[in-house]
């Protein structure tokens, strides 16, 4: 997971100057890393109520979306983003509201395969990421099951950045680190493996790897470098 | 035999919720003592209204033995709002492939002893095996999971032993709470079916559980007119008609509506 970020093969979104630019270019290098048709990510900022969208969807079908309001009764916004664990569109029950949105994005090429990654964060903002790919559903599951973990990863990644991008909740969003954390990633900086930091503190190297989970996730980085390189940077570590 | 219920399928088994609520009031208030609040003779929380994710452990006949409830760690969840005790303070863990578990129980009245199924032990084991395997198919990869001293013990003799906790025991009125972690991965999982000797998949579809005695019998009694139009959406045989099917039952949906409300 700490390498999740090379594996990937993807650009930094984070050190990116023109946000809302950024998003879209990282959404496409999501769909070309995955070899997916398409990815969306829509989020609602709670403080706000704003909606963000940032998809890779051509602009003849984002008009045509816009216009016929589907944004009101996606179920792939809707519905998904209530449930806790991705959603394989599947499960999405055939109702009006969904045969409505994909008729019409059958005819745009987008096939109703897909799954969307939904996310809330701690002030009650909501989000959701969507990766839909057509054809063989043997081969859909097969991507699934593989990189259902990196696709969790990078969706709560994705929705960090594009609610905090808003300067109100990221004053809200300051990273908290437990002193646990900034503990791990201080003998992090200073060079040491998870296996010697577990030995050192005489914890798992597994409880090692959690705690620089959720450091990586509160400081807004994929990686462990990148976590390590912003708590410097902030004075939560002393350099190594 | 395991059921998932989330906000998604919740509207489905409206009786499923209401006995795991109920058997979550038996549990946390009578027999452990917990300071839990009860209406109705449910135990519901300020979670719950958060469309978590339910695992519910059912009986052959379709009625709740057992149940657990999953969060994202990334948002609202106990040990960030309610058990921060047991963090001392401090911040709690926060991550996109770990959830927290809470309200695991289950129904010691309705089940026997012995480890066959049936048992209290066999709807324990086969519930952790239904959180572990639930999470890994959605992509998590560590559950931390706020339990009492006893629930730890059961961890430990059902092959699903945390791997460390974190934070401290702590008093929580009248009994201790800490948090342990649990990695899901196959090993898991497999340590766990091997000492209860469980075998095959345990999930069942929605489908699977509706038809299940006891919640088939719950089900709403159609009117022939809802009858019907069921029928005519699940025999459409293309979008079209699906579509065409759908908006003719949501235009006879108050003479359905009223109708049932009779026939009830």
């Amino acid at each position: 997971m700490g390498d999740l970020f090379d594996r990937a093969g993807l650009i930094d979104l984070a050190d990116l100057p023109d946000a809302s630019q950024d998003f879209d270019v990282f959404l496409r290098e999501i769909r070309d890393r995955f070899g997916v048709d398409h990815v969306a990510y829509a989020g609602m900022n709670p403080i706000n109520r704003s909606v963000v969208g940032h998809v890779t969807y051509d602009q003849d079908w984002r008009a045509h979306y816009a216009a016929r309001g589907f944004h009101n009764i996606d179920p792939t916004l809707h519905s998904a983003r209530r449930s806790i664990a991705p959603v394989d569109w599947s499960r999405l029950e055939r109702d009006l509201d969904f045969l409505a949105v994909f008729r019409d994005a059958h005819d745009f090429g987008i096939s109703d395969q897909g799954v969307t990654i939904p996310v809330r964060g701690p002030y009650g903002d909501i989000g959701g990421l969507s990766l839909t790919r057509g054809g063989s559903a043997h081969e859909w599951r097969a991507l699934c099951r593989e990189n259902l973990h990196l696709w969790q990863s990078l969706a709560v990644h994705v929705h960090d950045l594009v609610i905090s991008s808003d300067s109100f909740s990221s004053l809200l969003r300051g990273p908290s680190l437990s002193s646990r954390e900034r503990e791990i990633l201080q003998w992090t900086a200073e060079g040491k493996s998870q296996q010697d930091i577990g030995d050192i503190l005489a914890i798992s190297h597994r409880t090692v790897e959690v705690h620089l989970r959720s450091a990586r996730h509160k400081l807004y980085a994929l990686t462990t470098a990148q976590a390590v390189g912003r708590a410097i940077s902030m004075g939560l570590v002393y350099p190594g | 035999m395991i059921l998932i219920v989330d906000a998604l399928n919740r509207h489905k088994f409206p009786m499923v919720l209401d006995q795991m609520f109920r058997l979550r009031a038996r549990v946390f208030a009578g027999r452990l003592g917990w300071d839990v609040t009860i209406t109705d003779g449910r135990e519901e929380d300020q979670f719950d209204a958060l469309d978590p994710a339910y695992v519910i452990g059912l009986d052959e006949s379709g009625n709740v033995v057992a149940c657990v409830r999953a969060l994202q760690t990334t948002g609202p969840h106990m040990l960030s709002d309610v058990f921060h005790a047991i963090l001392d303070g401090e911040p709690p863990l926060r991550s996109a492939t770990l959830w927290e578990s809470t309200r695991f129980c289950v129904d010691t009245e309705r089940l026997g002893r012995g480890r066959a199924r049936g048992s209290v032990s066999h709807a324990t084991s086969e519930l952790m095996l239904g959180a572990v395997e639930y999470a890994m198919r959605s992509g998590i990869s560590d559950v931390v999971t706020v339990i009492d001293p006893v629930m730890d013990r059961v961890l430990k003799r059902s092959g699903n032993a945390p791997y460390d906790y974190v934070g401290r025991t702590v008093q929580m009125g009248k009994v201790a709470a800490l948090a342990g972690l649990l990695d899901c991965t196959e090993e898991r999982a497999a340590r766990i079916r091997e000492v209860a000797g469980i075998k095959g998949e345990v999930f069942l579809t929605d489908e699977e559980a509706l038809a299940l005695p006891a919640i088939a019998a719950a089900a709403p009694r159609k009117s022939a007119l809802e009858t019907y139009c069921d029928e005519q959406i699940a025999e459409a045989r293309n979008d079209k008609e699906r579509t065409a099917a759908l908006r003719l039952k949501a235009a006879l949906s108050d003479r359905i509506r009223s109708h049932s409300k009779v026939g009830a």
